[in-house]
């Protein structure tokens, strides 16, 4: 069976090469666990890698799946024990760093050392948060000095497949960790053999393995002992009404991964990434860019593609597992806290008028063709608790009442705070704050009092925000995990800055209800209170949120998946594979 | 200034020249429009989203409005002032430090002086342009004013060179020497006897410098160099690179013709002026 594959290769007499080529908007900055903090690092770690869990490829709303794992763990009543299990007979990919660089098998203190490097301070580490103040004794561990050689009471292979965590407090969401890459399980081998150099040189036991990694490309290529385990597409969440157009059904009963290589291209201008894709022989798979979805697209409700392109590619549109929405800092006494409590009231009404002010509407329709899910609070809709009856007032525009609010309580032009919007350099980023500047101007705001702030780099503006420069936190958020806890914890008190509540909010019911709902399993009742928590922060007017954004692929025919980059990350791309004919697909003609 | 004089033969001169006339109109238009914009006559909203996304030319919007629904129209007119601040700004201060530091080069030529300056010229031209930019830009944090500061400090170099070497010429002539034989010092014979006489460089480099500046301002301003807080051509011309593939035209074409009408106008000017003022043609 071939594939289509670059010139070079043809070059080297490997036409027999099936070869997927991915992109992706931006690359990783390393490729260690450790430290792969963002969707980019985690679309690559999870391919070189093994978690314990992984998500049904093709199950909407998201499924955890075992993954490494024999299956779910076993958890005692108290909820305080998770013992798991390991698949025996997994190896490592081979490499020098293994005695006779043969890759040895992957066992349970494999997954105890990749959870200590969190919790060591010379990791820089990313991903501390996922079990710090859950899992007993790790942080006794790092205050002794992060000495490997040394136990964490929570933390114990019972044999070589078995491992024991015990928890501080019950953790539903523990599970939902272990499919993270924060929890990928990393050889200790390779990292005394490589130290800083294990960032470009993963040594996992994932369906690929890495050959070579610069700022441009990310190339893998099948690992050739990847265990033998037949897809079974019902188990997977397969919808033959919604999915069979993709073809999925090929892969019914093979062991993944399909294809020989996977490439991952960065390509950072959309319009560039467009190109490489409609070209025909360069990228497969591509977002479509927000100027080309007028051009594209035959109708946005329902998503179709005009018929020119819907011959060529195939479609797939949903809602982002997150949302972008903008907090107040409440540490600044001019919008939040202030020993005032007459001036803490007025701030309060300040910013409920800013969210009056401010345009959904106008902005889902400048930015997202109008295709963004507007809702209100920070219970986002991919959520299982999402709150379909929640009062739609905060995300309504209301100029007037804004005005209003402004004046009875005593706010005017003049007395009003000076307004920074901070953003990264970039024209996108300054139209968002003339956007901006306008819908506050039309509340009563002098255009003087509403500045822009700019940031060189992403990196330069979140340290802002973790350091508390900023009054407004603009922000995109995604879930980590189909729990709505994630983006609840963005509010609760004690991870305030510079921790993930960059708003700095602290509502004693909001955190109280919090605890009670964080050693709750999935219920009735702990949706309840999640939503409970969802109106508080709309009461308190602590942000300006939400909207999901339609995210819409585009993928060559040849090419047989359902791509996704929410919550299930990379972990789709070992199920990729390409049409038996092919070996030479034309170079489609798009415009 | 009399009829008989260089300056009065070289306006006739000018007069005379159609196609410096016209574009000295063209230029005089342009400095209205931008006159009117900074007594808030008009393209004050340029700011207000007084349509929607990316409206097609109507009688409210002339040249239709961008993807926040922003008048392109407000937008290229009040564009126009941002020219000419930059340009005159940056034409004034880098003709005046050229001139300065040139006579001053040339007139102690050989010396400590003019080796510093000249040395300090080299320097500079040394420096790639937009990377200077960038460099002034980061180590200004920002500040509105990095990108004239920038501008100036490149491009008085070529001033300074041109006046070094008239100085060079001038300094020999009879007249400087009779001021030196009764005793004028030397700033003043600088100032008042030397450098009055390179006005006409003068005239044509500032002339020059400000079609450079609304130049580079554009190019530094569609790079995220330059304009901060304003509206500028270069700003909308870099709204426009993802707006063109939607076949949006609109801010591309009104910041692109009302720029090229301005930079050819004033070449035009700049090469009339220097026509007029060659002290080989104008005798």
């Amino acid at each position: 069976m071939a594939g289509c594959q670059p010139p070079a290769e043809a070059g080297r007499g490997r036409s027999d090469l099936k070869v997927y080529r991915h992109s992706l908007d931006q690359g990783p900055t390393t490729l260690d666990p450790v430290q792969g903090a963002n969707v980019y690092a985690n679309f690559v770690i999870v391919n070189a890698y093994d978690t314990l869990y992984s998500y049904k490829y093709l199950a909407r709303p998201y499924e955890l799946k075992p993954n490494l794992a024999a299956g779910f763990p076993e958890i005692s009543p108290d909820g305080l024990v998770y013992r798991f299990r390991l698949k025996p007979g997994v190896r490592f990919v081979d490499d020098p760093c293994f005695p006779g660089g043969r890759g040895r098998e992957v066992v349970a203190e494999d997954l105890i050392y990749s959870i200590k490097r969190h919790f060591d301070p010379r990791n820089q580490p990313q991903g501390a948060w996922l079990w710090q103040g859950r899992i007993a004794g790790l942080e006794e561990w790092k205050a002794a000095g992060s000495d490997y050689d040394q136990p964490v009471s929570g933390l114990e292979a019972l044999d070589d497949h078995t491992l024991e965590v015990r928890l501080l407090q019950p953790y539903p969401q523990l599970v939902a960790t272990f499919a993270q890459g924060f929890s990928a399980l990393v050889p200790r081998e390779a990292v005394e053999k490589y130290g800083k150099g294990l960032g470009v040189r993963p040594v996992g036991s994932g369906p690929f393995r890495l050959i070579s990694y610069d700022t441009a490309r990310v190339v893998m290529e099948r690992n050739p002992h990847y265990r033998q385990e037949p897809v079974d597409l019902a188990a997977e969440g397969y919808d033959p009404a919604t999915q069979a157009f993709s073809g999925v059904e090929a892969i019914q009963g093979r062991s993944p991964p399909f294809v020989d290589r996977l490439e991952f291209n960065f390509i950072n201008e959309p319009s560039a990434s467009w190109s490489s894709f409609t070209k025909g022989d360069e990228i497969q798979l591509t977002v479509l860019p927000v100027e080309q979805v007028d051009r594209v697209l035959a109708s946005k409700h329902p998503v179709t593609l005009r018929p020119e392109y819907a011959s060529k590619y195939h479609l797939y549109a949903g809602l982002e597992a997150g949302f972008i929405f903008t907090a107040f800092n409440m540490d600044f006494p001019e919008f939040g806290y202030n020993e005032d409590p007459e001036r803490e009231r007025r701030n309060k009404a300040l910013r409920c008028a800013i969210i009056k002010g401010y345009d959904w509407q106008g902005r889902n329709d400048s930015w997202y063709n109008g295709l963004g899910e507007i809702f209100p609070g920070i219970i986002v809709p991919a959520s299982p608790e999402f709150d379909p009856t929640l009062s739609r007032a905060s995300i309504t525009r209301d100029v007037a009442g804004a005005r209003r609010l402004l004046a009875e309580n005593g706010w005017t032009a003049e007395n009003l705070p000076e307004l920074v919007y901070g953003t990264t350099t970039g024209t996108t980023e300054r139209l968002f704050f003339e956007q901006f500047r306008a819908w506050m101007h039309a509340i009563g705001y002098p255009r003087e009092k509403v500045v822009q702030k700019t940031y060189a780099t992403f990196g330069d503006i979140s340290r802002a925000w973790k350091r508390n420069q900023l009054p407004l936190v603009a922000k995109g958020w995604g879930l980590d995990y189909p729990d709505a806890e994630n983006t609840l914890q963005l509010f609760y008190g004690p991870n305030g800055s510079p921790g993930s509540n960059d708003a700095n909010w602290e509502n004693a019911e909001f955190d109280r209800l919090y605890r009670e709902a964080a050693v709750m399993l999935p219920s009735e009742e702990r949706t309840r209170l999640y939503r409970e928590m969802n109106r508080l922060v709309v009461d308190d007017c602590v942000a300006i949120t939400g909207l999901s954004r339609t995210r819409i692929y585009l993928w060559h025919k040849d090419v047989i998946a359902i791509p996704d980059r929410e919550i299930l990350g990379g972990f789709w791309l070992k199920y990729v594979d390409l049409v038996p004919d092919a070996a030479a697909p034309a170079p489609a003609t798009g415009t | 200034m009399s009829a008989g004089s260089l300056w009065g033969k070289a306006a006739r001169k000018f007069a005379r020249d159609r196609l410096g006339m016209l574009a000295l109109a063209v230029v005089a238009g342009y400095f209205l429009v931008a006159v009117g914009v900074w007594f808030g006559w008009w393209a004050s909203g340029w700011p207000d989203l007084t349509g929607s996304k990316w409206e097609p030319v109507s009688a409210s919007h002339w040249f239709g409005t961008n993807v926040i629904g922003q008048d392109i129209f407000d937008r290229a007119i009040y564009s126009t002032a941002t020219a000419f601040e930059v340009g005159l700004v940056v034409a004034l201060a880098a003709t005046a430090l050229g001139a300065v530091l040139g006579a001053f080069a040339g007139f102690f030529a050989g010396s400590w002086i003019d080796d510093l300056i000249v040395w300090v010229m080299g320097v500079l031209d040394a420096i790639p342009f937009y990377l200077f930019v960038a460099a002034v830009a980061f180590a200004l944090a920002g500040n509105d004013w990095s990108m004239h500061a920038a501008m100036i400090a490149t491009f008085w170099v070529g001033t300074g060179r041109l006046i070094r070497g008239e100085v060079i010429k001038l300094r020999g002539m009879e007249y400087v020497e009779a001021a030196h034989s009764i005793g004028v010092p030397e700033t003043t014979i600088i100032f008042r006897h030397i450098l009055p006489n390179t006005s006409h460089i003068l005239l044509v480099q500032a002339s020059v410098m400000f079609v450079g500046a609304i130049k580079a301002e554009v190019i530094l301003s569609f790079l995220g160099l330059g304009i901060k807080d304003g509206m500028s051509w270069g700003l909308m011309i870099d709204e426009s690179t993802k707006e063109v593939l939607a076949g949006f035209y609109n801010n591309f074409l009104a910041a692109s013709v009302l720029m090229f009408g301005l930079v050819m106008a004033f070449n035009a000017v700049a090469d009339a002026l220097q026509d007029a003022l060659d002290p080989r043609k104008v005798s």
